[in-house]
Protein backbone atom coordinates (compact mmCIF):
# COMPACT_ATOMS: atom_id res chain seq x y z
CA UNK A 1 0.00 0.00 0.00
CA UNK A 2 1.55 3.77 -1.39
CA UNK A 3 0.39 6.41 0.84
CA UNK A 4 1.60 9.97 0.07
CA UNK A 5 1.41 12.64 2.50
CA UNK A 6 0.91 16.20 0.44
CA UNK A 7 -0.35 19.42 1.58
CA UNK A 8 1.00 23.39 1.90
CA UNK A 9 4.48 23.76 3.86
CA UNK A 10 4.20 23.98 7.32
CA UNK A 11 1.06 22.61 8.15
CA UNK A 12 3.03 19.50 10.09
CA UNK A 13 3.65 16.99 6.56
CA UNK A 14 6.71 15.50 8.44
CA UNK A 15 5.40 15.49 11.83
CA UNK A 16 2.01 13.40 10.88
CA UNK A 17 4.22 11.56 8.58
CA UNK A 18 6.75 10.28 11.44
CA UNK A 19 3.58 9.28 13.18
CA UNK A 20 1.41 7.60 10.61
CA UNK A 21 5.08 5.75 10.17
CA UNK A 22 5.83 4.26 13.48
CA UNK A 23 1.62 3.59 13.91
CA UNK A 24 2.12 1.19 10.91
CA UNK A 25 5.14 -0.16 12.54
CA UNK A 26 3.42 -0.84 15.68
CA UNK A 27 0.96 -2.36 14.40
CA UNK A 28 3.62 -5.22 13.08
CA UNK A 29 3.45 -4.09 9.29
CA UNK A 30 7.08 -3.42 7.24
CA UNK A 31 7.30 0.43 6.83
CA UNK A 32 9.02 2.54 4.56
CA UNK A 33 9.29 5.81 4.77
CA UNK A 34 10.79 8.09 1.67
CA UNK A 35 11.47 11.63 2.65
CA UNK A 36 11.41 14.18 -0.76
CA UNK A 37 11.85 17.39 1.20
CA UNK A 38 14.88 19.28 -0.49
CA UNK A 39 15.30 19.84 3.39
CA UNK A 40 14.81 16.24 4.90
CA UNK A 41 13.66 15.92 8.84
CA UNK A 42 11.46 13.10 8.65
CA UNK A 43 14.53 11.28 10.46
CA UNK A 44 14.61 13.50 13.39
CA UNK A 45 10.88 12.80 13.76
CA UNK A 46 11.63 9.04 13.52
CA UNK A 47 14.55 9.23 16.03
CA UNK A 48 17.50 9.35 14.61
CA UNK A 49 20.25 12.29 14.88
CA UNK A 50 21.63 14.54 12.93
CA UNK A 51 24.68 12.31 11.98
CA UNK A 52 22.85 9.66 11.57
CA UNK A 53 20.50 11.47 9.09
CA UNK A 54 23.32 13.10 7.20
CA UNK A 55 24.83 8.87 6.62
CA UNK A 56 21.61 8.12 4.28
CA UNK A 57 22.48 8.30 1.13
CA UNK A 58 20.29 9.73 -0.92
CA UNK A 59 18.22 8.02 -3.28
CA UNK A 60 18.79 8.97 -7.03
CA UNK A 61 15.50 11.44 -7.95
CA UNK A 62 15.17 9.37 -11.02
CA UNK A 63 14.86 6.35 -9.07
CA UNK A 64 11.78 8.14 -7.33
CA UNK A 65 10.11 9.68 -10.55
CA UNK A 66 11.36 6.70 -12.67
CA UNK A 67 12.39 8.72 -15.65
CA UNK A 68 16.12 7.60 -16.42
CA UNK A 69 18.67 5.45 -14.34
CA UNK A 70 20.16 1.90 -14.82
CA UNK A 71 17.24 -0.92 -14.12
CA UNK A 72 19.93 -2.75 -12.40
CA UNK A 73 18.84 -2.88 -8.99
CA UNK A 74 15.53 -4.43 -7.87
CA UNK A 75 13.14 -2.52 -5.05
CA UNK A 76 15.33 -5.17 -1.81
CA UNK A 77 18.84 -3.52 -3.17
CA UNK A 78 17.68 -0.05 -3.59
CA UNK A 79 16.25 -0.11 -0.23
CA UNK A 80 19.42 -2.44 1.59
CA UNK A 81 21.64 0.10 -0.14
CA UNK A 82 19.78 3.64 0.50
CA UNK A 83 17.54 2.72 3.71
CA UNK A 84 18.23 3.31 7.36
CA UNK A 85 16.67 1.44 9.97
CA UNK A 86 15.19 4.00 12.39
CA UNK A 87 14.82 2.87 16.28
CA UNK A 88 10.73 2.04 15.91
CA UNK A 89 11.93 -0.13 12.53
CA UNK A 90 10.60 2.04 9.94
CA UNK A 91 13.20 2.09 7.44
CA UNK A 92 13.52 5.72 5.84
CA UNK A 93 14.57 6.87 2.11
CA UNK A 94 16.17 9.74 1.53
CA UNK A 95 15.08 11.20 -2.10
CA UNK A 96 15.41 14.84 -2.05
CA UNK A 97 15.92 16.77 -5.54
CA UNK A 98 19.15 15.93 -7.14
CA UNK A 99 19.46 19.33 -8.31
CA UNK A 100 19.23 20.58 -4.15
CA UNK A 101 20.74 17.77 -2.81
CA UNK A 102 24.16 19.20 -1.23
CA UNK A 103 22.18 22.64 -1.36
CA UNK A 104 21.77 22.29 2.43
CA UNK B 1 13.47 2.19 -15.41
CA UNK B 2 10.25 2.34 -13.34
CA UNK B 3 9.70 4.17 -10.26
CA UNK B 4 10.66 2.71 -7.01
CA UNK B 5 6.93 3.48 -6.04
CA UNK B 6 5.43 1.15 -8.92
CA UNK B 7 4.17 -2.02 -7.88
CA UNK B 8 7.49 -3.93 -6.83
CA UNK B 9 8.31 -1.80 -3.96
CA UNK B 10 5.07 -3.53 -2.15
CA UNK B 11 6.93 -6.92 -2.23
CA UNK B 12 9.34 -5.07 0.29
CA UNK B 13 7.00 -3.17 2.16
CA UNK B 14 3.54 -3.32 3.53
CA UNK B 15 3.35 0.48 3.64
CA UNK B 16 5.42 2.57 1.57
CA UNK B 17 5.01 6.51 2.79
CA UNK B 18 5.79 9.24 1.03
CA UNK B 19 6.43 12.41 2.94
CA UNK B 20 6.29 15.01 -0.20
CA UNK B 21 7.96 18.51 -0.64
CA UNK B 22 5.92 21.12 -0.82
CA UNK B 23 4.76 22.12 -4.34
CA UNK B 24 2.65 20.12 -6.73
CA UNK B 25 4.98 18.94 -9.25
CA UNK B 26 5.31 15.42 -7.91
CA UNK B 27 1.69 15.37 -9.22
CA UNK B 28 2.40 16.11 -12.51
CA UNK B 29 1.19 13.51 -15.23
CA UNK B 30 4.48 12.85 -16.40
CA UNK B 31 6.03 10.26 -14.06
CA UNK B 32 4.98 12.33 -11.06
CA UNK B 33 6.24 10.46 -7.75
CA UNK B 34 2.53 9.97 -6.60
CA UNK B 35 0.91 8.52 -9.58
CA UNK B 36 1.62 5.17 -7.98
CA UNK B 37 0.17 6.44 -4.85
CA UNK B 38 -2.99 4.43 -3.46
CA UNK B 39 -4.12 6.52 -0.83
CA UNK B 40 -3.09 10.89 -1.11
CA UNK B 41 -3.69 11.79 2.70
CA UNK B 42 -4.27 16.20 2.10
CA UNK B 43 -3.09 17.76 5.12
CA UNK B 44 -4.29 21.07 5.97
CA UNK B 45 -4.39 23.57 9.09
CA UNK B 46 -6.88 26.28 9.85
CA UNK B 47 -5.48 28.71 7.29
CA UNK B 48 -6.99 30.08 4.25
CA UNK B 49 -3.51 29.51 2.36
CA UNK B 50 -3.00 25.64 3.30
CA UNK B 51 -7.29 24.81 2.39
CA UNK B 52 -6.43 26.85 -1.04
CA UNK B 53 -3.43 24.27 -1.76
CA UNK B 54 -5.24 21.59 -0.40
CA UNK B 55 -7.75 22.17 -3.41
CA UNK B 56 -5.70 22.83 -6.36
CA UNK B 57 -4.16 19.27 -4.69
CA UNK B 58 -6.76 17.55 -4.45
CA UNK B 59 -7.89 18.60 -8.38
CA UNK B 60 -4.62 17.47 -9.58
CA UNK B 61 -4.72 13.61 -7.45
CA UNK B 62 -8.31 13.47 -8.75
CA UNK B 63 -6.80 14.09 -12.32
CA UNK B 64 -4.05 11.43 -11.81
CA UNK B 65 -6.55 8.87 -10.90
CA UNK B 66 -5.33 8.35 -7.15
CA UNK B 67 -8.35 6.53 -6.09
CA UNK B 68 -8.54 7.52 -2.56
CA UNK B 69 -7.90 11.25 -1.45
CA UNK B 70 -8.51 11.99 2.10
CA UNK B 71 -8.59 15.44 3.85
CA UNK B 72 -6.39 15.14 7.30
CA UNK B 73 -7.39 18.72 9.60
CA UNK B 74 -3.84 19.22 11.72
CA UNK B 75 -3.39 21.87 14.33
CA UNK B 76 -6.59 21.85 15.52
CA UNK B 77 -8.14 24.07 18.52
CA UNK B 78 -11.82 24.20 19.42
CA UNK B 79 -14.35 25.05 16.92
CA UNK B 80 -12.01 23.84 14.09
CA UNK B 81 -13.64 20.99 13.20
CA UNK B 82 -16.40 22.31 11.78
CA UNK B 83 -14.30 24.18 9.23
CA UNK B 84 -12.41 21.31 8.48
CA UNK B 85 -15.76 19.63 7.71
CA UNK B 86 -17.08 22.32 5.73
CA UNK B 87 -13.60 22.62 3.50
CA UNK B 88 -13.72 18.48 2.84
CA UNK B 89 -17.47 18.57 1.67
CA UNK B 90 -17.06 21.81 -0.81
CA UNK B 91 -14.02 19.61 -2.24
CA UNK B 92 -16.10 16.53 -2.14
CA UNK B 93 -13.53 14.49 -0.12
CA UNK B 94 -13.56 12.24 3.08
CA UNK B 95 -12.22 13.85 6.29
CA UNK B 96 -10.12 10.88 7.40
CA UNK B 97 -9.63 12.57 10.82
CA UNK B 98 -8.60 16.03 12.82
CA UNK B 99 -5.71 16.38 14.49
CA UNK B 100 -5.26 18.95 17.97
CA UNK B 101 -2.66 21.46 17.76
CA UNK B 102 -0.69 20.14 20.99
CA UNK B 103 2.34 21.02 22.81
CA UNK B 104 4.19 18.47 23.02
CA UNK B 105 4.45 18.00 19.36
CA UNK B 106 5.45 21.78 18.77
CA UNK B 107 8.40 20.96 21.57
CA UNK B 108 9.49 17.69 19.80
CA UNK B 109 9.64 19.48 16.80
CA UNK B 110 11.82 22.58 18.25
CA UNK B 111 14.21 19.81 19.95
CA UNK B 112 14.38 17.88 16.41
CA UNK B 113 14.11 14.51 18.39
CA UNK B 114 11.74 11.32 17.98
CA UNK B 115 8.06 11.72 18.20
CA UNK B 116 6.89 9.59 20.86
CA UNK B 117 3.90 10.07 22.28
CA UNK B 118 1.86 7.59 24.80
CA UNK B 119 -1.16 5.89 24.62
CA UNK B 120 -4.16 8.48 25.40
CA UNK B 121 -1.87 11.19 24.06
CA UNK B 122 -4.76 12.64 22.00
CA UNK B 123 -1.93 13.56 18.94
CA UNK B 124 -1.51 10.37 19.17
CA UNK B 125 -5.36 9.08 19.28
CA UNK B 126 -5.92 11.02 16.80
CA UNK B 127 -3.13 9.39 14.37
CA UNK B 128 -4.55 5.84 15.27
CA UNK B 129 -8.16 6.95 14.42
CA UNK B 130 -6.80 7.84 10.90
CA UNK B 131 -5.04 4.97 10.50
CA UNK B 132 -7.64 2.88 10.79
CA UNK B 133 -10.13 5.05 8.59
CA UNK B 134 -7.67 4.26 6.28
CA UNK B 135 -7.51 0.28 6.85
CA UNK B 136 -11.22 0.46 6.46
CA UNK B 137 -10.94 1.85 3.26
CA UNK B 138 -8.08 -0.06 2.20
CA UNK B 139 -9.67 -3.99 3.29
CA UNK B 140 -8.09 -6.57 0.98
CA UNK B 141 -5.18 -4.16 0.52
CA UNK B 142 -2.63 -3.52 3.45
CA UNK B 143 -3.65 -6.98 4.52
CA UNK B 144 -2.47 -8.70 1.45
CA UNK B 145 1.04 -9.71 2.16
Amino acid sequence: MKLGIVGKGGVGKTTLSALFAQEYARRGLRVLAIDTDSNPNLAHSLGLNSEQADDIPLLPRSVVVGTGGDGAMTPAELISTYGAVTPSSVTLLHAMRITQAGAG
Amino acid sequence: MRSILGAAIDQEADVTLVDMEAGLEHLSRSGGTLAYADVLLVIMEPSRKSILTAGRTIVLAEELGIPRVYGVGNKAQEGDKEFFEEVCAEYNVPLAGIVPANADVVEADRRGELLALGEGQPVRDAVVSIVDFVDHALVGIIGAH
